[in-house]
């Protein structure tokens, strides 16, 4: 490889791009404007818990349970529902009381009150909802340790780990700001193919290891540097920064491999923006799943760019660490090996 | 004996059913200037594709300064030059930029583009964008980036079309300028005068052959007919063409009878031009 020629022709896209207005102007804007909604949002959760209730029989002290303080409660007709509710998200937790709750009070046994929590329950709402059940039997009985809880963590344990919503989408916001240079680098070099410029470059004695060395520097490090300077500014790289860093590089990279395909599948400007919104909501499916939990299945982990949402969002959002996220690294690699080489393979057909 | 500097061998090249170029042979010494002239479609662009290494034929070889172009393409590219037929610039950078950018790629330490960009005639328009260029002055920037790394061999392709005369005359000045630098030059082109006028030697190709090859001159003898033409007014007044042939035994006879039988207006001599002799061999013209 000639490094002095990848040097120049990377100057070069730098500088066509800087030159295009479109996209000079829709880079900047986004930057600008995902930090603005990032730091619009509200920094911390709802304190009003809603919890989801089962009560086939209320004992006359549980009657005061809609009376606390920073809670609402929703009746619940099954414990089967109520459930499910808790399992899909729509509450952080769940009370079940037991249908002979007032015969067991009365034979002076211990009644089996359930408790459900959700995945992103915090461990205060688990300890403040099991005391308060205490004080209500405490009520009821005269007697402590009335009632025996039981309770089930639904999902991954990650009570006291849950998150603002704007954190959960800084990475819908990063991602969106990254792909989006995909479609950028797919333009340039339609337009290169289109205007003939790339005929004029083939015949001189760069090389064409050169010219994909140069688009895979420019793509990448376009989408990386903003991607960067996104989440340094707005607090992303608070944990786990090399793993986060590590994580939109490879990211940047395989957003260039596909940038490479919308490019040899598009004849002109228009269609490489066709191509490439269809591409840039596509990889965007799993950071909206993160943002809405619940609205996209399995089938997500299909889509390459789960690997880097999954990562981002569980080292920025819950310090996970390398230990945790290697396989998803790992896959993400093999993601980029493939899509890359396929991306260089089918462009360089175009080139001819 | 004289370098040959461009060689063809066989050179064959094949798209699905369609031969594009078949099996053409033919090599260009050093310093001369090769006119390569064929209607479109005749495999002209297939054939410097193959040449400047953009395309690999399905068999034959092409030689540049004694080196396989298949197999040193980024020897071979550094010693030519491209001039394309399409405008093909970066159209939001201006001259310099552009021509600096192609001085970087070959590598070429010290480079005056401002020189160069004179000696086309796009001197105080230097920074300007090529956006904001006329065809003309894109077409001579054009010829001015296929010389940045003042080449060996130079590909023309089209250098003149479309252009208004004075830009012409100074594109084909250029040519002649880097013929007498001693660069190979190959020209493609319509321009049968422009042919006539600058090249040592003429290719016509057709339907991916080369049907003729030689001189402009042996072409012009060897299938030319050469004549005189006449305007004559005769006995009652009335103005007539006389064409006496010339080259036969009997054509000093005709001339003195012409002169001596008719009054004689105006008489020219007549060559037969490229283009008669290109529809002679191939039976059909260069436009279509």
């Amino acid at each position: 490889m000639n490094f002095s020629v990848i040097k120049t022709l990377v100057a070069k896209d730098f500088r066509l791009f800087s030159r295009n207005r479109f996209y000079a102007l829709i880079t900047f804007i986004a930057l600008i404007f995902y930090m603005l909604i990032y730091f619009l949002m509200p920094p911390s959760v709802d304190e009003t818990l809603e919890v989801g209730l089962y009560a086939p029989v209320v004992p006359p002290s549980f009657q005061l349970i809609h009376a606390v303080e920073g809670f609402g409660f929703i009746e619940f007709e099954s414990e089967e529902s109520l459930r499910l509710a808790v399992n899909e998200g729509e509450y952080y937790s769940g009370i079940s009381l037991p249908a002979d709750i007032m015969e067991k009070f009365e034979a002076g046994e211990k009644p089996q009150v359930k408790l459900y929590f959700s995945a992103a329950a915090a461990a205060e709402i688990k300890d403040t909802i099991e005391i308060m059940i205490r004080e209500l039997s405490y009520q009821e009985t005269g007697q402590s340790l009335a009632v025996d809880v039981s309770y089930d963590i639904l999902g991954p344990d990650l009570i006291g780990e849950q998150i603002p919503p704007r954190d959960r989408m800084r990475l819908m916001l990063v991602i969106a700001l990254i792909v989006f240079e995909m479609m950028g680098l797919a333009s340039l070099i339609v337009e290169e193919v289109e205007q003939g410029t790339i005929r004029a470059l083939l015949v001189t004695p760069m090389s064409v290891r050169d010219l994909f060395a140069a688009k895979l520097i420019m793509g990448t490090g376009l989408a990386f540097v903003q991607g960067l300077l996104f989440m340094t500014i707005v607090g992303g790289l608070n944990s786990q920064p090399l793993l986060v860093v590590t994580t939109l590089f490879l990211g940047s990279i395989l957003f260039t491999g596909s940038g490479f395909f919308i490019a040899s599948a598009s004849s002109d400007m228009m269609s490489s923006m066709g191509w490439g919104i269809i591409a840039i909501l596509v990889y965007t499916i799993p950071a909206f799943g993160i943002m809405f939990p619940g609205t996209v299945t399995g089938w997500v982990r299909f889509i390459p760019s789960y690997y880097i949402a999954e990562t981002i969002h569980k080292a920025s959002n819950f310090n996970s660490g390398w230990g945790d996220n290697w396989s998803n690294l790992l896959i993400l690699l093999g993601f980029i090996a493939l899509i890359l080489s396929g991306g260089i393979m089918v462009l360089r057909r175009k080139f001819r | 004996m004289a370098e040959n500097v461009i060689v063809a061998e066989d050179l064959t090249c094949q798209f699905g059913d369609l031969v594009a170029v078949d099996h053409i042979n033919f090599n260009v010494t050093k310093g001369k200037i090769l006119g390569f002239l064929g209607p479109n479609g005749a495999g002209k662009t297939t054939t410097v594709k193959m040449l400047t290494g953009q395309l690999k034929p399905k068999s034959g070889k092409a030689l540049l300064l004694g080196m396989d172009v298949a197999k040193n393409i980024e020897k071979v590219q550094s010693k030519i030059g491209v001039c394309f037929e399409e405008t093909n610039l970066y159209q939001k950078m201006s001259a310099l930029e552009n021509l600096s950018l192609f001085a970087k790629l070959f590598g070429v330490r010290g480079f005056d583009a401002y020189t160069l960009l004179k000696r086309v005639g796009l001197e105080g328009r230097e920074k300007d964008r090529v956006e904001n260029y006329s065809k003309g002055m894109k077409q001579r920037l054009m010829v001015a980036r296929s010389l940045v790394s003042s080449p060996e061999i130079l590909f023309l392709d089209e250098p003149t079309s479309g252009l208004d005369p004075t830009s012409s005359e100074a594109i084909r000045n250029i040519i002649l300028e880097e013929r007498q630098r001693g660069a190979t030059i190959f020209l493609t082109t319509h321009d049968m005068l422009e042919a006539d006028k600058l090249s040592d030697y003429v290719a016509f190709m057709n339907q991916g052959k080369i049907v003729a090859l030689d001189t402009p001159d042996n072409l012009k003898q060897k299938y030319g007919k050469r004549a005189l033409k006449a305007r004559v007014s005769n006995a009652s007044g009335r103005l007539q063409n006389r064409e006496i042939a010339l080259d036969t035994p009997k054509t000093a006879e005709a001339i003195h009878s012409l002169f001596e039988k008719e009054r004689v207006l105006t008489i020219h001599s007549e060559e037969a031009t490229l283009e008669d002799i290109f529809i002679k061999i191939t039976g059909r013209g260069l436009a279509e």
